[in-house]
């Protein structure tokens, strides 16, 4: 798994996830996303275009970090998920309780 | 061989042999350079000595010369009397000590027409003078007869003289001529005679080393001195070349009889020793001189300084090799003890005591290290036994952990053996000792079998945790009467009240009419089960909209409908499933699944569930599993079954 930092557009902070989201990698991207918010970024762009697989532990990842930016009123909304991440979302109605967007900048104009 | 004896033996070893092959080149080149140098000067000093020598007898003998030769002008100007010849002979021995004899011998009737033989003759004896005539039959000795011929002064081969003398002597005799008529005519012969005695003595008076001798040998080679006597006379140099058949003495020989000079090396019949002679011709006679030179007591110096360099080379050679051996012993002895103590850490004794070893060299700095290390694996090894005693303690409470977890399972397999309506299988492999997936199924009432399949996210001990209270709650909220989705809404409600650390389920949950096939069933996030038809086809279920539960405290789980006709089959199975890997990160796949359940679908629930983790192994090959792996397979047969 590769996480970058795309840079700030309107507050917020544009991330993108590649690779693989699992019970080995999630921990690192809750880290990561913990030191930002460390750093008082709270309001989160996560481009998945380049993710290739997620597990329930990387939705786990996802889910603790949502509900972590709820409690400080930020926030988190995915973009561009494809494949059997997208159906993941489906399956598992993680789709119906975390805002999911088709690109970044559809995300921006709703952000 | 080698390899195997210590380092002290190999230093000792390696720089001995250096040392012996410096000495011995640096011995070599010395004893060759000083022997050729050396040699050079014997062979200068041998030359410089022999012509001395040769200077010494040609003066001595030149100065007897000159007696015969004075006497000369006196005779050929006087008018001769018998007295005053007799005179003048007297004075001449008696003033020159060096020769022996001296005589006037006159051609016949030379002196007096009466007198046939005049030839007055003075020598030596026994401290006196001695007077004779010497007889008639002296005039054919070489003496006489060889100057008369070859008309000028010559010195005669060395003889004997039994009548004058009875001794061995050399003559010198100068011929004398008078004017008659404007005629040279010869008159006779003036000689001075010389003891071979004497002589040998001059040449014996050459002293040469201990053991080197000159001697001289006439024109014919005869030996004329020579310090075993009795070659004197005797023999001639040719004649002991033959005898003893020495070809380099013949040429030896041929040379000096020839007149020459020169050196050259020669083996000393006397003594068998190696030497030079060295030899040149004297002016005065046609006699040649040789001087024999040992060649060991000319080199003795050489040898000498050999010698004392040999001492020197071995003496050092022993100090060196004390030297090298307390060294190389000071530097292995503590290697040694380090070595043995190390011994005993090899075979696991850590409280081996290690030498004390005061020096700050490599060794020191490796005594040091061992003694760090031997700490260092103590300590390791005190809090390896501590961490595995504390891994087993846990392992043990995990397996224990375990079994109350597959307890809390429904038995498998059929645990309705009285009912012949449907036949249920399910199997649940967790990826660690203990896991978070669930399957459950019970009797609601006579007619509804309630069945569950869920997957808590996560592995272990914590998603353990999370599927055990799931596990309580389906069974405590399957109460008669509910709907699936209820029954989600419920064990969500109560999950969700206290879940600090963000855990979820997914989970499934049908309701069968045994008889009638209808099915109710609502998914919680879960993967859609398969219903494999009797006919043939296989088909996801919808879904239900749901989310897995935890979450959403007060989120509402809709339910939905479809009906089981006979022999149809509901496949539940947790993302263990699909999900698992081989060792090229591939997935098993929805489509792999599938096609396996078609495949395995005549076959019982058991043999199918057992089919399709066949079929996973396989294609895991070996591949530890990541995930927990859950399978619930339920066949509907209905009344008519």
């Amino acid at each position: 798994m590769k996480i970058t930092n795309t840079g700030k557009q309107k507050d917020c902070l544009l991330i993108t996830v590649e690779g693989r989201m699992d019970a080995v990698t999630t921990p690192e991207f809750e880290q990561t996303l913990g030191g930002w918010i460390d750093e008082g970024e709270i309001r989160f762009i996560v481009d998945f275009a380049g993710l290739d697989y997620i597990s329930s532990a990387g939705l786990r990842g996802i889910l603790t970090s949502v509900k972590r930016l709820k409690a400080m009123g930020g926030r988190i909304v995915l973009t561009a998920l494809r494949g059997t991440v997208k159906e993941v979302f489906e399956i598992s109605g993680f789709s119906t309780i975390i805002p999911i967007y088709e690109s970044v900048e559809a995300a921006l104009q709703e952000m | 061989m080698l390899k195997n004896r210590g380092i002290a033996f190999k230093l000792v070893l390696f720089i001995l042999f250096s040392e012996i092959a410096i000495f011995t080149f640096i011995f070599g080149y010395n004893y060759l350079v000083s022997r050729r140098i050396i040699e050079k000067n014997i062979e200068q000093n041998a030359r410089n000595l022999v012509m001395a020598t040769v200077n010494r007898i040609d003066s001595a003998l030149r100065a007897v010369e000159k007696i015969p030769k004075n006497l000369l002008y006196i005779l050929e100007d006087l008018p001769l009397t018998g007295v005053e010849v007799k005179d003048l002979l007297r004075t001449v021995v008696e003033n020159n000590p060096d020769i022996y004899g001296a005589a006037i011998a006159l051609e016949p009737y030379a002196y007096s027409k009466d007198k046939l033989c005049f030839a007055p003759y003075y020598c030596r004896s026994g401290g006196k003078l001695k007077f004779t005539y010497l007889d008639c039959d002296s005039y054919t000795w070489d003496w006489y007869r060889i100057p008369k011929e070859v008309n000028h002064a010559v010195w005669s081969e060395p003889y004997y003289d039994e009548g004058a003398g009875n001794r061995m002597m050399s003559t010198f005799s100068v011929p004398f001529y008078k004017s008659v008529k404007g005629k040279k005519r010869f008159m006779g012969v003036i000689t001075a005679d010389i003891s071979l005695t004497w002589l040998k003595k001059i040449v014996s008076s050459i002293k040469i080393a201990q053991t080197g001798y000159g001697f001289l040998i006439s024109k014919n080679g005869r030996f004329v001195t020579h310090p075993q006597t009795n070659l004197i006379m005797n023999e001639t140099v040719f004649s002991v070349a033959k005898a003893t058949n020495n070809i380099n003495l013949q040429k030896i020989g041929r040379e000096m009889t020839e007149g020459k000079s020169g050196f050259a090396p020669f083996t000393s019949m006397r003594t068998g020793k190696k030497c030079w002679i060295g030899y040149a011709p004297l002016s005065t006679s046609n006699w040649s001189l040789g001087i024999l030179f040992p060649q060991d007591e000319l080199m003795s110096d050489i040898t000498d300084l050999n010698h004392a360099v040999w001492a020197l080379s071995v003496g050092g050679f022993l100090i060196l090799m004390v030297v090298i051996i307390i060294i190389a012993g000071s530097i292995t002895r503590p290697l040694r003890a380090l070595s043995k103590a190390t011994e005993g850490i090899a075979t696991g004794d850590l409280d081996v005591e290690l030498p004390q070893i005061r020096s700050q060299d490599e060794v020191g700095v490796l005594a040091e290290s061992f003694k760090q290390m031997e700490d260092s694996l103590k300590q390791y090894i005190k809090d390896l036994t501590e961490t595995t005693a504390a891994k087993e303690r846990i392992e043990s409470e995990l397996y224990v952990a375990r079994d109350i977890q597959m307890g809390m399972l429904p038995t498998v397999p059929p645990p309705f053996p009285d009912i012949a309506l449907f036949d249920i299988y399910a199997t649940l492999e967790p990826a660690r000792e203990v896991g978070g997936d669930l399957y459950n199924f019970f009797f609601m009432d006579d007619d509804h079998l309630c069945f569950a399949v869920g997957d808590v996210a996560g592995k272990g001990v914590p998603a353990a945790l999370f599927m055990t209270v799931t596990q309580t709650l389906i069974k405590t909220k399957g109460i008669k009467g509910l709907s699936p989705g209820e029954i989600l809404e419920s064990v969500n409600k109560d999950l969700s009240l206290e879940n600090p650390s963000f855990m979820f389920v997914t989970l499934f949950v049908g309701i069968l009419h045994i008889r009638t096939g209808a099915l109710q069933f609502s998914s919680g996030g879960h993967n859609p089960p398969y219903i494999i038809r009797a006919d043939g086809k296989i088909e996801a279920m919808e879904l239900t909209g749901g989310i897995p539960l935890g979450i959403v405290e007060d989120f509402s789980y809709q339910s939905k409908m479809t009906g089981l006709k006979k022999d149809d089959t509901i496949f539940l199975y947790t993302d263990g499933v699909t999900e698992a890997m081989n060792e090229k990160h591939e997935l098993f796949s929805s489509a792999r699944l599938e096609e396996d359940l078609l495949g395995l679908k005549d076959k019982p629930v058991e043999q199918m569930a057992g089919g399709i983790m066949e079929s996973i192994e396989a294609f895991s090959r070996g591949t530890p599993q990541t995930d927990d792996i859950t399978i619930l397979l339920l066949r509907f047969y209905g009344e008519a079954g």
